[in-house]
This record gives C-alpha cells, sequence and structure tokens, in this order.
C-alpha cells in the first residue's frame, strides 16, 4: 500500500489545489442532516459527517435525466448533461462499494453512456470510518469501515493528519508533493480502523442470506411488515444501490419537439408494476417490501457477478418513519425460521453487448403496411429508414423491439414477422394504451422509432429433431408465428407440429388469413377454440379454454417440446396440465411479458426474482423459473 | 383535437383553484394557442354555451342544485375534470360530514336555517364520472398544463400517485417527522405538489388525498404513540381534506 500524510491544518490548501482543476463535490451540513453538495473551500466540508440524505449516486445515476431530445420523430439527438472533471471528497466506504455495485448495472449489459461519462470523469476520496454511524452494519457486507477497492485516494483520520492511500494513478497523482506515511502513521490507521471496527454492533449474521430468504418466502414477519410500512418508498429512494427508473416523454407546448427523460422510481410504489389495461402484478404491500428486501439481499448478486445489494449504509433505517430494518427483519426471520427445505436459486447468464451508438436512441423506421387483424388489433410492416440499419438487423423468433412514438413513449412489443425475411419486419399490436393507441393512428409511410432486438426467444435449435407442441392464447400467438413460419421453412428439420389456438371469440383470432397455409404445412394440426360465440357467428370449431384441446392433441411428453404463450392465467393452466399430462418443466418454455422500461437491464421494471425478463427472457424454461419466490404459476 | 373548448365551473370551494388557474391564463393562451376558454365566469365577462371539450369543475357539491348543475356539466362536457380537493374529494367542506348530523352542522353556521338545503359534501365523482383529477389545495399548474397537454395529444396523463416522500427526500429535505417530530402526512398523501409544504418546512396536511396503497392507519399510530398527538388531532388531520376516501377514513378510525 503506497501511502501519505496530509496534515489536518494543510487540507484547506490541498482542497483549494483540486479545486483548480476539478469541481469538488463533498458533505455539507444541511439543518440537522448532511448533504453531498458542493465545495467552494475546505470549511465547508464536514468530515465529521455520519450519513448523507440521499448518496453519491446522485452524481453518477441522476435522480432526473434526460436521455435524448427530439424533434418531431425526425430529429433525435443524444443528450445526456454535459459532464466536467469532478471530485467527490470524504466519500464513506459503504457509498463507495455502493458505487462498485452500481458499475455492474449502469456498465454491464449495454452500457450506459451517461452513467460512464460521469464515471470516468469523477475522481473519488473516501474517507474510511474511525467512528461508525447510528445505522449502520457495513462489517455484514465487508462494505466498511474501511474501503480497499473503489476510490482514487483514501483518508484516514489519525488525530492531526490523514493516511492517505493511493487507489490510482490519478489518485497518485493528486498526491504529488505529500510527505510518504511513516510505519507510526500505517500504525494508527490500523488501530483507528480496527477501534472502530469493532464499535460496529449492527450485524446481519447469516450463512447464505439467499437460501435464508428464499426458505422463508412465506413468514409472518412479512404480514407483520405489510401492516407498518406505508409504501412511501423513501427507504428505496435514498438507498445508494437502488437503481430502478421510469422513463417517460415530456413534449414541449409546440406538442412535437420534447426529450425522454428518465427519472427514479422504485419497487415500494404499488403502480411499479402497472401495465397496460391496469393490472398490477406486485399489489400486495407485503410482496413489494419482500421484492425490496430479497433484492438487496439476495437477487442482486445473483443479477450481478456476487456485488453486495445493500452496503449497510443504514439510510433505509434512519430515513424510514416506521424503522423498518433489515438487520431486525433478519433476525426475526432467523430467530424463527420456517422449517428448512431444499431451494434451487436460479441464476441466469450475464450478457454483456456493446452498441456503436447509444443503446437509448432508436432507430427511425418507416411504416411499410398495415393490415387489421381483429377490432382493436393490427399488424405493421416496418422498415428502418436506413438501409444499412435495415440490412444488418437480425433477430431470432420470440424476441422483441421497443417502438417509440416521439412526445408518447415507448413500449415493448414482440416481432411477428419470420426471421428469415430481411427487408421488413412485423409488429402485430393491440391498441390498449397511450403508445399503442397513438400507433393505431398512424399511417403508412409515418416514421417511428424502434430498438432492438432485445432479449432470448423461442428454443428454435434446442426443438430441432423433436415434435413441437405450440399452445397460444389471444394476442399471445404475435410472438409464436415467427416459430410456425421458422419450422415451415425448415420442415424436415423438426418432427410432428401441433398448434393449438384460442381466443375470446372468434373475432378475436389473429392470422385467420394464414389459418389454410399453416394446414398445409406437411405434419402440422391446427386446433382452434374460442371461449364463447356470440349469436350471428359461424364457427366450426371448439368452444371452450385452450386446455379443452388438450383431449384431441396427439402431442404425447415423449421427445416433445411445448412452447407457450397469452394471458398469465391462461400459461398456469396450460403448464398445470401439461404436467398433468407427464410433460416435465424441463419441456416447457413460457414467454412472460411484465412490464418493461428499458429493455436493456437497467430499470428494474422487469424482475421477477432475480431475473430480467428482457434480458434473461422474455422466453423462459418452465424450469429455471418454477421455484422463483415471486410465484409466477 | 382542434382548439379545444374549455370550460371552468365552480361550486363549493374558496375559488383558490380558479385563482391559481388565473395565475398562468395568458402563458397558457399565449403558448399553446390552441385553447378557446369558452365559459370561465371568474375569467371573462362573455361566456358562451356548450357543449366543451373540456369542462374543469371546482368545489364540492354541498347542495341539491348544485347537483343537477353538475349533470348537466356532466352532459355538456366531453372530458371532465376534478379541479382541487373539493371537486376530487370533498376537500375542507367535506368537514362538515364528520360534525355530527347535517342538521347539527348547519346549525352550527347559520342562524336562519329555513332557507338552507344542503347535503353533505361529496367529491363529484360520488355523483358523476370524472375523467381526470387534479389534486391539491389548490391545483399545482404543473400538473395543469400537463393534463391540457395530454388532452391534446389524446392521451392519459400520467400522473405519480405515489407518497409526497418520495418528492420531499429527492429534494433531499430534513424529514419533517423522522428528524423534528412533527406530524407529516407527506408518506400516506399523493405526490406532485413537488413536496411544496415540507420544502417550507410546514408538515404536509394531506390535501392531495391519499397515495396508491396509502396505509394511514400505520401513520396514524405513529402520530398517535410516538408524537403525542391526541386521538382527536389524529382524527382532524385524515378528516381534513380527504375523509370521504377510504383511505384516509382507515387513518381517523385506526385510534
Ligand atoms: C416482451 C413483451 C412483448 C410484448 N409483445 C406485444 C405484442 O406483440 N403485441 C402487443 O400488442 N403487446 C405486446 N406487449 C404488451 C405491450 O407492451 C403493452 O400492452 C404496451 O406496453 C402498452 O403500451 P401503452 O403505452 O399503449 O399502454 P398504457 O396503458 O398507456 O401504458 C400505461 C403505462 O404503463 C406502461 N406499460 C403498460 N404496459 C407495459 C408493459 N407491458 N411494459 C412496460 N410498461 C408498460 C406504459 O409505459 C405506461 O407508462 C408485450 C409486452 C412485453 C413485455
Ligand atoms: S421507508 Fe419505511 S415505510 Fe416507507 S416504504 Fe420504506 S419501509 Fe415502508
Ligand atoms: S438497503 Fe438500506 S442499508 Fe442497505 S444499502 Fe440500501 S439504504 Fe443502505
Ligand atoms: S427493485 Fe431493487 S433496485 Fe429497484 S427499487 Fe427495488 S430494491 Fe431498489
Ligand atoms: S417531511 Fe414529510 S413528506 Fe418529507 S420525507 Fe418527511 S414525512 Fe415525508
Ligand atoms: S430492466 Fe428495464 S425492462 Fe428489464
Amino acid at each position: 500500500m503506497e501511502a501519505f500524510v496530509l496534515p489536518k491544518a494543510e487540507l484547506g490548501g490541498f482542497v483549494a489545489k483540486l479545486k483548480a482543476d476539478y469541481e469538488v463535490f463533498g458533505p455539507v451540513a444541511k439543518d440537522t442532516e448532511f448533504v453531498f453538495g458542493p465545495i467552494a473551500a475546505a470549511e465547508d466540508l464536514r468530515l465529521d459527517y455520519d450519513t448523507t440524505i440521499l448518496p453519491p449516486k446522485k452524481y453518477f445515476h441522476r435522480p432526473v435525466e434526460t436521455l435524448f431530445k427530439f424533434d418531431g420523430a425526425v430529429e433525435i439527438a443524444g443528450e445526456g448533461e454535459k459532464v466536467g472533471k469532478q471530485v467527490l471528497f470524504g466519500v464513506h466506504p459503504c457509498d463507495v462499494n455502493a458505487l462498485l455495485s452500481l458499475d455492474k448495472v449502469f456498465l454491464g449489459t449495454y452500457p450506459d453512456p451517461y452513467y460512464k461519462a460521469r464515471r470516468e470523469n469523477t475522481v473519488i476520496i473516501g474517507l474510511n470510518c474511525v467512528a461508525p454511524c447510528e445505522n449502520g452494519f457495513c462489517s455484514s457486507f465487508n462494505t466498511g469501515p474501511a474501503m480497499d477497492a473503489g476510490f482514487d485516494l483514501a483518508l484516514t483520520d489519525i488525530g492531526d493528519r490523514y493516511v492517505v492511500e493511493v487507489g490510482s494513478a490519478a489518485g497518485k497523482e493528486l498526491a504529488a508533493g505529500l510527505a510518504a506515511a511513516s510505519a507510526d502513521d500505517l500504525i494508527a490507521r490500523n488501530k483507528a480502523l480496527r477501534a472502530c471496527q469493532q464499535k460496529i454492533t449492527r450485524r446481519i449474521d447469516a450463512e447464505n442470506l439467499g437460501e435464508l430468504l428464499h426458505q422463508n418466502v412465506e413468514h409472518p414477519k412479512w404480514e407483520e411488515l405489510k401492516e407498518e410500512c406505508l409504501a412511501c418508498g423513501t427507504c428505496t429512494t435514498v438507498c445508494p444501490t437502488c437503481f430502478c427508473f421510469g422513463v417517460k416523454d415530456y413534449v414541449d407546448l409546440t406538442l412535437k419537439s420534447g426529450e425522454r427523460p428518465r427519472t427514479w422510481d422504485s419497487c415500494m410504489f404499488y403502480e411499479f408494476s402497472r401495465v397496460a389495461l391496469d393490472h398490477i402484478f406486485r399489489p400486495d404491500r407485503a410482496a413489494r417490501i419482500k421484492q425490496r428486501i430479497f433484492h438487496k439481499l439476495a437477487y442482486f448478486s445473483q443479477q450481478f457477478e456476487g456485488s453486495p445489494g445493500c452496503v449497510g449504509c443504514g439510510r433505509c433505517v434512519s430515513t424510514c418513519i416506521k424503522s423498518i430494518d433489515p438487520v431486525e427483519i433478519v433476525a426475526a426471520i432467523q430467530a424463527n425460521p420456517n422449517p428448512p427445505k431444499e431451494v434451487k436459486l436460479f441464476t441466469p447468464v450475464i450478457k454483456k453487448i456493446t452498441p456503436e451508438k447509444s443503446p437509448w436512441e432508436p432507430q427511425k423506421a418507416v411504416i411499410k403496411a398495415i393490415k387489421p387483424q381483429t377490432k382493436d388489433t393490427t399488424t405493421y410492416t416496418f422498415a428502418f429508414v436506413d438501409a444499412k440499419v435495415q440490412e444488418a438487423y437480425t433477430y431470432d423468433p420470440g424476441v422483441f423491439n421497443m417502438i417509440s412514438i416521439f412526445g408518447i413513449g415507448e413500449a415493448p412489443i414482440s416481432i411477428s414477422s419470420c426471421a428469415d425475411v430481411k427487408d421488413s419486419f412485423d409488429h402485430t399490436i393491440r391498441a390498449v394504451g397511450n403508445v399503442t393507441n397513438a400507433l393505431a393512428k398512424l399511417q403508412v409511410g409515418d416514421i417511428v422509432g424502434i430498438r432492438g432486438p432485445y432479449g432470448v426467444g423461442w428454443p428454435v435449435e434446442e426443438m430441432k429433431g423433436k415434435n413441437v407442441l405450440l399452445v397460444a392464447g389471444g394476442i399471445g400467438l404475435a410472438p409464436l408465428r415467427p416459430v410456425i413460419k421458422y419450422i415451415q421453412a425448415r420442415r424436415d428439420q423438426y418432427g410432428d407440429f401441433e398448434i393449438l389456438y384460442g381466443a375470446r371469440t372468434p373475432n378475436d383470432m389473429l392470422f385467420t388469413d394464414e389459418f389454410e397455409e399453416w394446414r398445409k404445412i406437411p405434419n402440422t394440426r391446427l386446433y382452434l377454440t374460442v371461449d364463447y360465440v356470440p349469436p350471428g357467428v359461424e364457427w366450426g370449431h371448439n368452444i371452450g379454454v385452450v386446455t379443452t384441446l388438450f383431449d384431441k392433441m396427439a402431442s404425447r411428453p415423449e421427445n416433445t417440446i411445448m412452447i407457450t404463450c397469452g394471458p398469465e392465467i391462461m400459461m398456469k393452466f396450460v403448464v398445470r396440465g401439461l404436467l398433468a399430462r407427464g410433460f416435465s418443466p424441463e419441456q416447457i418454455y413460457v414467454s412472460l411479458e411484465r412490464r418493461m422500461s428499458c429493455g436493456i437491464k437497467k430499470c428494474g421494471n422487469c424482475q421477477i426474482g432475480p431475473v430480467f425478463v428482457c434480458q434473461d427472457g422474455p422466453v423462459f424454461k418452465y424450469a429455471d423459473i418454477k421455484d422463483l419466490p415471486e410465484e409466477i404459476f | 383535437m382542434a382548439k379545444p373548448r374549455i370550460a371552468v365551473f365552480k361550486f363549493s370551494s374558496c375559488a383558490g383553484c380558479q385563482l391559481e388557474l388565473l395565475n398562468i391564463e395568458d402563458h397558457l393562451l399565449d403558448v399553446l394557442g390552441a385553447v378557446d376558454i369558452a365559459y370561465f365566469v371568474m375569467a371573462k365577462r362573455e361566456n358562451h354555451e356548450g357543449p366543451y371539450d373540456i369542462g374543469f369543475v371546482e368545489g364540492a357539491v354541498t347542495s341539491p342544485k348544485e347537483l343537477l348543475e353538475l349533470k348537466k356539466i356532466r352532459e355538456e362536457c366531453k372530458v371532465l375534470v376534478a379541479m382541487g380537493a373539493c371537486a376530487c374529494t370533498g376537500g375542507l367542506p367535506s368537514i362538515k360530514n364528520f360534525a355530527g348530523t347535517q342538521r347539527q352542522a348547519e346549525e352550527r353556521v347559520y342562524t336562519e336555517l329555513w332557507d338552507i338545503k344542503s347535503i353533505p359534501a361529496y367529491g363529484i365523482d360520488y355523483y358523476v364520472k370524472v375523467d381526470a383529477y387534479l389534486r391539491g389545495c389548490p391545483i399545482d399548474i404543473g400538473e395543469m398544463v400537463e393534463l391540457i397537454k395530454s388532452a391534446l395529444l389524446g392521451v392519459n396523463p400520467h400522473f405519480r400517485p405515489h407518497s409526497v416522500c418520495n418528492e420531499c427526500k429527492l429534494k433531499e429535505n430534513v424529514c419533517l417527522l423522522v428528524n423534528k417530530g412533527k406530524p407529516c402526512m407527506g408518506s400516506v398523501t399523493a405526490a406532485g405538489c413537488g413536496a411544496l409544504c415540507p420544502s417550507l418546512n410546514r408538515p404536509c396536511e394531506g390535501c392531495r388525498g391519499p397515495a396508491n396503497d396509502a396505509n394511514a392507519a400505520s401513520l396514524a399510530q405513529t402520530f398517535l404513540t410516538e408524537l403525542g398527538l391526541t386521538r382527536d388531532d389524529v382524527r382532524r388531520k385524515f378528516l381534513k381534506y380527504a375523509g370521504n376516501t377510504p383511505e384516509f377514513r382507515k387513518g381517523a378510525e385506526a385510534v
């Protein structure tokens, strides 16, 4: 360890020197509390602070941030605030470690250009803790009271001076001119930190938090917390590792130009998991508290290579009106745990994709054709305006795009065309809300924004040589249509093919004009069913929910892969029915369509347990998700 | 929507929301250049008959006559907006609902009772379908502009219905409740005001009504046991602006 000393009397000069090249931010007093704010001179710095209201996260993942500006559908300009060179002075170890966790989120899958620019332009001067803060429990996660990574310089108060450790080349440059630390200085440093460590009595002591929590998904503690918690979301707002945000368009008064900002959001909010038609995936407060606590203490490290989702900074405890406290929650569960059972923790594979342009900027695409399917559902054929982009565009059956109508917003929509078609692609869209209704008003020749393709599609490779059973409900046929076309084009590579399709009424069926063609695919059977037939409508097929077709089908579990998409309740019964018929969870694939805001594993909206539907799915092997703590089906 | 015809109506209220609207009228006409204020008695001499594209209703309904008027307004307006706490939840006029019988309330205010025909005060959606709500006492002008833009675009405005605490913490305010022991209602009140009161060192009074999934009973317990408020004080806090809502009623009844 290379270390220097900075006498306290020289702090002023040190800060003044920094200010020549950098904007300096650090802890300052605000009423009875502290916040990170601009530092004009060393006197402003309150290095005796315990914790700040918001963590330094706010300098990297801004509470509100413009992703880009637009003018009509035509001009899109990447925005992001200008980032100057800055120093964060006096960051505690927990917050330094929290930034290392956030790095995994924002610099991992699809690096975020804005976060990245700020990280690269910021020097971190850390401050090790020589006195524990009131509610912290950093030592539980080795994220304090001393830091061992993530800083350019790290100070430790040893009385009349700071020991200054060097953590990077930039740090070393800043330390130029300081005297080297003596052996006594280093002994004093170690003593001070050890003493602090011993004074930290708040601890989460669990051998394996993931297992403990998974075994106690049902526990009286959650119901107790549900009664207490105010659902105010403050715990997540102040948390240095929370990353969730929502994306929304703002238009100015021309109604044409505006910008697309992202704003911090929270899983503690009722509407966080709300999708179109007002379905809410996590309406229950107990479920939302579980999401938060599980995410902090278990999922985060499953999602991001072992990084801690809680660094024990204690902010959520200090700020909560009801003093709801992770330490106390874990202790209560440990004191009275459910009987142990075996739990399998599914950890998705981590990918990293570095697009050439900002992952936030949609490409312009033109509507080439519009074909009505039902009274509220339409198939649109798109092509990217930039021919090179269109040429390079490839996708797997079952993946999705984010479609933008500038000024209204963005929605995730599956691609419904065959991946073999090269000059265009289709989306089949039901008009249910803002974006989809706005789309319904567009005409051939109009421009929208599209980013993608995103996600994992149907296992068309694994299905090769096997029989395929396809079960679709309502609009769920749209993401399955690419599979039908794919098999049709490679008929000899697959075994028997059965398609079971159900809709509410005959008039709600999609792609009816293609049914004849599908029936003609060799070795393929198509079964149709509707929930009911309105008077005056002709119908020569089955009546009943889609599972009533199971008695008619020939598919047996042997050597078969089943793929299904439709409303969750339908998929639930489909899966149950097939399990009862001897299919194994390994043979069943489902597509989940949860709420999405980013598509690129950043906004947190689509999480189910440790899974991000946007990148780890939307298609999942049922075996992988069936044991997730958030009972899916 | 081409130049929507806008109308502003008033029932039992202090007219503060209309006043707030007046504060931006110039700006609104100027920049939008797109709305036609057809009926706004407080603002203009010349007013026109319906139908209207958007009707803003201020105030709670507290008499049979107002009820008839409201029903007519509903028929005349394509989009009907409840403007302000009184129209949204009953607001301050609804305090009388909790002050004994209707007659007792009337007796406390008036000496001549023979001509008083009042009914309990409710938000207007108790009687007619409401398409959008502008909460608060008074309304937030930013939300008003957002609502008009949304109407022009033909989309549902997305107002964020979570707690005021969220906006308060984003401003890094020192918490009035946790750090100063004041009975702030921000945690159960719907955001959108930018945490106006707490930012000025005044506890949130709950004028915007309940946030989504508000847990008023739990906050009431904190007021009672940790801040030492009396039962009556706690009750009054939850009945002040939105006692008609089941969410805040739970707060009043929890103590
Ligand atoms: C992987 C995936 C594939 C999909 N494929 C199709 C498809 O092929 N065809 C089709 O018609 N629909 C599809 N959907 C559903 C579609 O995304 C929603 O119906 C759509 O978001 C509705 O947008 P809206 O703005 O019109 O709805 P609104 O009701 O206006 O949306 C209200 C709010 O909820 C948000 N919201 C609503 N639904 C979703 C959602 N699912 N994810 C994120 N935010 C949401 C909106 O952003 C907005 O903030 C798919 C969804 C997913 C997740
Ligand atoms: S801060 Fe406390 S009361 Fe508010 S949502 Fe978090 S746990 Fe619940
Ligand atoms: S969960 Fe609480 S203690 Fe842990 S990092 Fe977040 S705010 Fe800090
Ligand atoms: S899902 Fe995780 S990161 Fe997102 S708000 Fe909840 S706890 Fe924070
Ligand atoms: S002052 Fe009020 S609104 Fe602000 S955080 Fe505290 S309780 Fe919430
Ligand atoms: S994380 Fe944003 S949609 Fe999945």
